[in-house]
């Protein structure tokens, strides 16, 4: 796969190769500073201010003064910049509570800034495994605040994303990769939603073998990625070049001359079309059938799906969409049901038996449920540019998870993801009202996708609402304890618990609803539930359009102390 | 986890804040601090948060040697992922020369 255009070494001679400085093998503090003017960082909720995790004590984990993320203030070129850089050594540099408030954070105040004329770009140093499962529910939040803030930044100034190695990015972190102005990796870098040794556990070894390195760097490896564009540039593990390129990136300011590649929904779409997951290409083609830029491939007849035989299968999903819209239900794909009336946009993403990519027929959120989610917003937000009341959008929820599989992963599900991401919060922030109903599972970067950046969230109060971080037998296997010790633990660590009384109690939930019937709703259900979703609307529109209220929420202030002492001494320091 | 606390006699108070190491896998953060109001200037306060639970006595001999070598007074906290006590001594020595060292 090696040829003298791809090598980022190809110009360089020995002497050079001698001379190089390696970024990896830097700490987080000494990575930020290696990348500033003269190397001159003030460092912002640093060790001694002691934010630590509130939540790994109590799990017999010892924290790290900072929680493993260094946020530091510096120049590059002479301009300011924040710079988040992810500590890999403590936690595998999993987005906990505090590690993830502080970038969301650091994101708000320098889109701030930008606002009040000095722009403020940001640097994300990923090395991350994905959210630390020992803070599930808070983890998984914090991402997606981290998102949020990023696409508020993103029109105002550059977000420079840097993945150098080794951990690489995995998880919904990746999804804020996928969100960058630009982003930069190195031959060493892994880039992917679904880390290897998750999809083998989830999928089978046939899916995905996670002890052929030679595999998971064809298919996550930074050359890999850029060669399929899905990086914008490939520097060697070099601090000097490293530095360089990340400097290009910010000089060439917040609007890029290509758009956004989480907006480029046409790409995703050609792509998707170019690729037929019964004979999914080889990791070794897709360079060649995606091509290294993110540019529209040229149309192919697709094949129409084959019609769907036998009886739609149960779903939650399914039952409470056309129980609540009082509408035609339509289907954008199979799997992702669409009810659109004079007031509201009800999406729901239901399982499809016969769905091309096997990974995602129980209801996962993969590839094709990712489009469609953000081509149905996107119309709607479109069509919706000049009324003055903006249709309000209704995410039922009831997914397994994302999409476990290697054709996920060589494709990007990470990008695909982030295109839904940018697509809810475009639609939030111009002023629709969104609104998540879970009604069943909402799970891991299935709820990042369909879910988590609406203003509101409601859940029903029943035994199979489910709301977490990743399912219970995975979450144990990682963490490395039994489930009955995951279940004990939860009783005292909320955001542990797969309870979803217990998930309403961190400050995210707007609502918690008690029906009769979660599986087949009874009238009086539909009309609870309905009542409901009308008063969320309703607060939607009169709310912040950020994603502030789950820091203001009085379950907030009871249960989320660590995030709201890190927007507090944040704040201070940055003004200092 | 388990937490443990030390005092050993020292002599040279800290005159600034150091902060060194990861709580990563085999390593450990040193966080120094100059004594303050509720800490006595001749002496080192320890206080460790191990992963490793039972070997009180080894933290003490590795502590009790490197604070006979280097007396300083200050607070000392430690946050540690499994070091050995070659490490943890090696990471003691580093946050001493750097709180020592005026051009540090």
């Amino acid at each position: 796969m090696t040829s003298a255009t791809d090598d980022p070494r190809a110009d360089g001679s020995w002497e050079q190769l001698l001379a190089e400085r390696s970024f990896i093998e830097l700490d987080a503090l000494a990575r930020a500073a290696a990348l500033v003017d003269r190397g001159a960082v003030r460092v912002l909720a640093g060790p001694f201010d002691r934010i630590e995790s509130p939540w790994l004590e109590p799990q017999g984990i010892t924290p790290q003064s900072d929680d493993g993320t260094v946020i530091a203030l510096g120049e590059i070129g002479g301009a300011p910049v924040v710079i988040a850089a992810v500590e890999q050594r403590f936690q595998g540099g999993g987005t906990g509570e505090v590690s993830g408030a502080k970038i969301a954070q650091a994101l708000t105040l320098a889109a701030a800034d930008s606002r009040a004329g000095r722009p403020t770009a940001a640097v994300i140093l990923f090395e991350t495994g994905g959210v630390r499962l020992q803070e599930a529910n808070l983890g998984l939040n914090a991402v997606a605040e981290v998102c949020s803030a990023l696409l508020d930044l993103r029109p105002l100034a550059p977000v420079v994303g840097v993945i150098a190695g080794t951990v690489g990015s995995f998880g919904g972190m990746s999804i804020a990769a996928g969100l960058c102005t630009s982003l930069i990796v190195t031959p060493q870098a892994r880039l992917g939603l679904n880390g290897p040794a998750v999809i083998e556990q989830e999928a089978g070894i046939d899916e995905f073998d996670s002890s052929d390195h030679a595999l998971i760097w064809a298919v996550n490896g930074g050359r890999q990625r850029h060669a399929t564009g899905l990086a914008d540039v490939l520097v060697p593990d070099d601090t000097d070049r490293i530095r360089a390129a990340v400097t290009d990136a910010i000089g060439a300011g917040a609007a890029p001359t290509d758009p956004f590649r989480s907006r480029r929904l046409d790409v995703l779409g050609s792509r998707l079309a170019a690729v037929d997951p019964a004979r999914p290409p080889a990791p070794t083609e897709l360079p060649r059938l995606f091509g290294p830029t993110y540019a529209p491939l040229p149309a192919r007849p697709t094949a129409s799906p084959p019609p769907a035989t036998g009886p739609e299968p149960r779903s939650r999903g399914r039952a409470w969409l056309s129980a609540l819209a009082d509408g035609a239900v339509d289907a954008v794909i199979p799997s992702v049901l669409r009810v659109l009336t004079d007031t509201t946009l009800y999406l729901a993403v239901v399982p499809d038996p016969i769905n091309p990519y096997h990974r995602a027929r129980e209801g996962q959120v993969g590839l094709t449920e990712s489009l469609a989610l953000a081509r149905a917003v996107t119309e709607l937000t479109d069509a919706d540019r000049a009324a003055e009341v903006k249709r309000a959008i209704v995410a039922v929820v009831d997914l397994p998870s994302q999409a476990y599989g290697r054709l996920e992963e060589m494709v990007g599900l990470h990008q695909a993801m982030a295109a839904a991401v940018d697509a809810y919060h475009g639609a939030r922030t111009s002023g629709h009202p969104v609104v998540a109903l879970v009604v069943g599972s909402a799970l891991s970067g299935g709820f990042l996708t369909h879910g988590l950046q609406a203003n509101q969230i409601l859940a029903l109060d029943d035994p199979g609402v489910e709301i977490h971080a990743m399912h219970r037998a995975a979450a144990a296997r990682i963490t490395l304890r039994t489930v009955e010790e995951l279940d004990e633990l939860a009783k005292t660590i909320k955001p542990l618990s797969y309870h979803v009384e217990d998930w309403a109690t961190l400050g995210l939930c707007d609502g918690l609803l008690s029906v009769d019937d979660a599986d087949c709703p009874t009238p009086a259900d539909i009309a609870t539930v309905g009542n409901a979703l009308a008063a969320a609307v309703d607060r939607g529109r009169s709310g912040p359009m950020d994603l502030s209220n789950r820091l203001d929420s009085s379950g907030a202030v009871r249960s989320r102390h660590a995030s709201r002492r890190v927007r507090e001494v944040l704040t201070r320091q940055w003004h200092e | 986890m388990q937490t443990l606390t030390y005092s050993f006699p020292a002599r040279r108070p800290v005159s600034r804040a150091v902060h060194i190491g990861v709580v990563g896998s085999g390593d450990l953060e040193i966080l120094l601090e100059p004594p303050d109001a509720t800490h006595s200037a001749i002496s080192a306060s320890v206080r460790v948060r191990t992963s490793v639970v039972g070997f009180d006595t080894v933290w003490h001999d590795v502590l009790h040697r490197f604070f006979t070598h280097t007396p300083l007074a200050g607070r000392w906290e430690l946050n540690d992922f499994g070091a050995t006590p070659g490490v943890v001594t090696l990471r003691l020595r580093q946050a001493a020369e750097s709180a020592e060292d005026d051009n540090g």
